[in-house]
């Protein structure tokens, strides 16, 4: 049988480019309220998607003046989508340097709890200056630190996951037992970022513990991906790009004794539909149009590290003006695949804006659903993603345009489920359930 | 009675407030041996929605999620704090329409700005229905999972906590209304005029802002508190819209009122903007022996090892040798024992029931569930408790503490509450959308556009 495709969608605000929210009948104020979040979940669960996503940082990261940002924090978000579906999965980024970890470890087992095993937590590092000034720092703390503490705060977190023991609740009436005390284990967790306690006081969830997602270009990113990443998100412009990240990936995962299959790779896919070609080419040109320019000049500068007045529309970038990825100040990711696509092509700074759309730097497919399908099972059966993370142009249009018309292709093809065959965010991805491990060399039962 | 509380009791506008308090299956160490409990409502949220369904039946302004970021031994023998309460009411607002509801969160052991924008979200999600218990964090277990080895004392916890309150105030604070334009024709989608950041620098924090969320449908989410301690109510004073806490007698909650209220007036706000709710168990029967029978079974299905005056010696923290149970407590057990850990507002108001109310402690037990007032009886007995210390001024109403939730509190709301609505004490409707309606509280204004409270939302939260 071939390669089963799997689906997210990443529920960026109003969509995925810098002018998504000025699109003709879109509400501008949409991703302001719950109920854009809830809709489209509904619409994702009724399509049998693996999981919604939900990417976030902890201010204000876009330029206000000129688009929606990341706004009502992710776990609120999920757990009202889990209220309000019973399939779909919830993924929620939250960042490793501006978290403690016990906090994020009871919140996404309440999450999978209240889910019903349905939880996902997208780990990031969160750069910027900007986010680390509402956090008591004057500067952001720089990369290979950020991925120190990720790495620490990972295994801290899992440990934390594997406080209860099955079977730890009793619930005996008559024998007067509600938890199984010596089954309740403390982390007793010492490092060099932190420390922590334990137990934690959630029991483990239906699917063992909540999946782990990750995302990261940097050396150091894909260090952790492949340590720690049951689901490894990506951005990747090209077939070879994504078979380079992903071979890498799963080989470093192998070299570290895990299995990897049960690591899967799913690329960033921004999606702009049209019923014919021409009509999506159009669409993809009036988004473009749309991105407000002085945004997306601003934003550009800012991810590369060059002044505003260092961009001009009808120049290359200015290549020897660029600094280190590391010195950039902005997301390593965003900068490689820009200055790559730039490089590879030649592209003016007019062109490479057209390009990245005010977007994430993620791939765009423009098309009609048979060219999208087309494209998606060409990246899958050629062994560089094991599904993708949709981006749609405009939402909630834009994402319907792709449950009504791509989904049904790529079920006439056979490579999507027609419906749910598993109840959990682990059985959806075919990942395994992981053994219970008890926490820490030092762990201890809980003192009665 | 002291002028403040008395200018609030003549208030013509002035009714009964009820919060319910819901953790496990109940307030009761056995409450989950109960029949009809299921032992596994801990974990499932169809039990907290369940619950609120019913308080909202009684027009509850809200429910109260105590929490306690730590594994309590106690889940040995039953429920302790588990799923996060910010989620917990999340999924209880998605279950609900009218009734608020109000997680608790600590200021020791948070970020500012983190807090800050969960409590909005829910408020958002909850469409202006959220409020915040802010607590400080004695339990040195719980800082340990959040690698803090040593709390600082009750002062620098206030002075933290006090510190917190100002910045989430002012990271509440950051959209004015109309600073989302979302104007597709200008490409204009916010008025940076109209976004602050607070760029606060103090002793505990420092942070920049903005916040990431705009303005609540009611203003700000309502700041609850519970602490009695002198610290305590100094801090209430100065920022808590509702008071939480526990009052075993009447000449004591008339004090700790009076006081509240005086200081709040000396802090330069309004006295009468402070809603007092103390806990209440009640347990309710048809006759009042009924009721103490009822009360009496419970307390006998606890464990033996936390049989009733065992677990009132550990509560006051002297051997329970000490204690003989047919004279009234010794004055010297009622100071604060050395090293005790605990809320200390708790101590005092049984310390000060005890020694005014002269009971013997077998009777006092009667009285006494884990730090809160007992009251069994008839629904008239019950009403007539909570009118007589309603009308004295000593309270604004009750955060209900049901026994056994699943039991307990519906009996309150069938059979306690139409004694209530008869007596013309309490609504019959719910007043408003938000958490502040059913209080009966102004929309504060925005302390970045001080020109004038404004009443309008700047979002139609769904």
């Amino acid at each position: 049988m071939s390669r089963q495709v799997h689906l997210n969608v990443n529920i960026l605000n109003a969509g995925v480019f810098g002018g998504s929210w000025r699109f003709p009948d879109t509400d501008p104020l949409a991703s302001f309220t719950l109920g854009h979040y809830v809709d489209i979940a509904r619409k994702a669960e009724a399509a049998a998607f693996d999981a919604v996503f939900l990417a976030d940082g902890p201010g204000v990261r876009e330029d206000l003046r000129y688009r929606p940002f990341n706004n009502l924090e992710p776990t609120v978000v999920l757990t009202a989508i889990a209220a309000a579906t019973s399939r779909i999965g919830l993924i929620g980024t939250l960042s490793s340097t501006f978290n403690d970890p016990y906090d994020v470890a009871r919140r996404l087992a309440t999450l999978d709890v209240i889910s019903g095993g349905r939880a996902g937590w997208n780990v990031v590092t969160t750069a910027g200056a900007d986010v680390a000034a509402n956090f008591g720092l004057d500067d952001e703390v720089e990369h290979a630190a950020r991925y120190r503490r990720a790495a620490e705060f990972v295994q801290v977190v899992r440990a934390l996951w594997n406080s209860w023991e099955p079977g730890a609740f009793v619930g005996d009436v008559e024998r007067h037992v509600f938890a199984d005390a010596d089954r309740i284990h403390a982390a007793e967790h010492r490092g060099e970022h932190l420390s922590v306690a334990g137990p934690l006081n959630v029991p483990r969830s239906p699917q063992g513990e909540p999946v782990v997602v990750q995302a990261g270009a940097s050396s150091d990113g894909r260090a952790l991906a492949a340590a720690v990443g049951e689901v490894i998100f990506t951005a990747a412009q090209t077939i070879p790009d994504a078979r380079e990240y992903y071979v890498d990936v799963k080989s470093r995962a192998a070299l570290l004794g895990r299995d990897p299959e049960q690591v899967v790779v799913l690329p960033g896919l921004s999606t702009v539909i049209g019923a014919t070609e021409a009509e999506a080419r159009e669409r993809r040109k009036l988004l473009a149009e749309l991105v407000p320019p002085e945004y997306a000049l601003n934003r550009l500068a800012g991810q590369l590290g060059v002044g505003r007045e260092d961009l001009d529309l009808d120049r290359e970038l200015p290549w020897r003006l660029l600094p280190e990825p590391d010195a950039s100040g902005g997301s390593q990711t965003f900068y490689k695949v820009a200055t790559d696509l730039a490089r590879r092509e030649r592209l003016t700074v007019r062109q490479l804006l057209f390009r990245l759309g005010g977007g994430a730097g993620h791939r765009i497919a423009t098309g009609t659903p048979e060219q999208v399908a087309d494209t998606i099972l060409e990246w899958v059966d050629a062994g560089v993603a094991d599904g993708f993370n949709l981006m749609p142009d405009v939402l909630p249009e834009g994402f319907d345009a792709f449950v009504d018309h791509v989904v049904p292709e790529l079920r006439r093809r056979g490579r999507f489920r027609t419906g749910y065959t598993a109840t959990t965010l682990r059985g959806h991805l075919g990942l395994d359930e992981p053994q219970w491990q008890r926490p820490g060399a030092r762990a201890e039962a809980v003192a009665r | 009675m002291s002028t403040a509380s008395g200018s609030a009791a003549g208030s013509g506008s002035r009714t009964l407030h009820f919060l319910v308090n819901v953790g496990g299956a109940g307030y009761h160490p056995a409450a989950w041996r109960e029949p009809g409990a299921e032992p596994a409502g801990f974990v499932d949220p169809a039990h907290f929605v369940r619950v609120a369904r019913v308080a909202e039946r009684g027009l509850f302004d809200a429910v109260l999620l105590p929490d306690i970021p730590v594994q309590q031994p106690g889940i040995a023998r039953g429920p302790a704090a588990t799923l996060e309460p910010t989620l917990v009411s999340t999924v209880i607002a998605a279950g609900t329409e009218r009734i608020g509801v109000i997680p608790t969160a600590s200021t020791s052991l948070n970020h500012p700005y983190n807090l800050a924008r969960r409590i909005l979200s829910l408020d958002h999600a909850s469409g202006g229905r959220a409020g915040w218990n802010a607590v400080t964090t004695f339990h040195p277990g719980a800082a340990r999972n959040f690698g803090v080895e040593d709390l600082p004392e009750r002062p620098e916890r206030y002075r933290r906590a006090a510190e917190f309150v100002r910045v989430t105030t002012a990271l509440w604070d950051s959209w004015e209304e109309g600073a989302l334009l979302g104007d597709q024709e200008g490409a204009r989608f916010a008025d940076a005029a109209k976004v602050h950041a607070p760029g606060h620098r103090g002793e505990f924090f420092a942070v920049r802002g903005p916040l990431n969320v705009v303005r609540s449908p009611q203003g700000r989410p309502v700041l609850v508190q519970a602490g009695a301690s002198g610290p305590g109510v100094a801090f209430a004073a100065a920022h808590a819209e509702v008071v939480y806490g526990s009052q075993l007698g009447l000449p004591g909650a008339l004090r700790f009122t009076a006081e509240l209220r005086r200081a709040a007036g000396e802090a330069g706000r309004d006295p009468s903007a402070i809603r007092v709710v103390p806990g209440l168990v009640p347990v309710v029967g048809s006759t009042e022996e009924e009721a103490r029978r009822r009360f009496d079974a419970l307390e006998a299905r606890r464990h033996p090892d936390d049989e009733p005056l065992r677990a009132f010696a550990a509560w006051l923290g002297i051997p329970v040798e000490d204690i003989d149970p047919d004279a009234p407590l010794r004055p010297d057990q009622l100071r604060l024992p050395a090293g005790r850990i605990g809320p200390e507002g708790f101590f005092a108001s049984l310390a000060a029931h005890a020694a005014e109310s002269g009971l013997p402690v077998r009777e006092l037990l009667a009285q006494f569930l884990g730090g809160h007032r007992v009251v069994a009886g008839t629904p008239e007995q019950i009403a007539d408790h909570i009118e007589t210390w309603w009308r004295r001024g000593a309270v604004d109403g009750f955060t209900i503490v049901p026994p056994v939730l699943h039991h307990d509190l519906p009996a309150f709301v069938e059979h306690v509450v139409p004694v209530l609505q008869k007596r013309g004490l309490y609504r019959t409707e719910y007043p408003g959308l938000t958490l502040r309606a059913n209080l009966g509280l102004q929309i504060p204004p925005n302390t970045f556009a001080p020109a004038g409270p404004d009443g309008t939302r700047p979002l139609e939260a769904s």
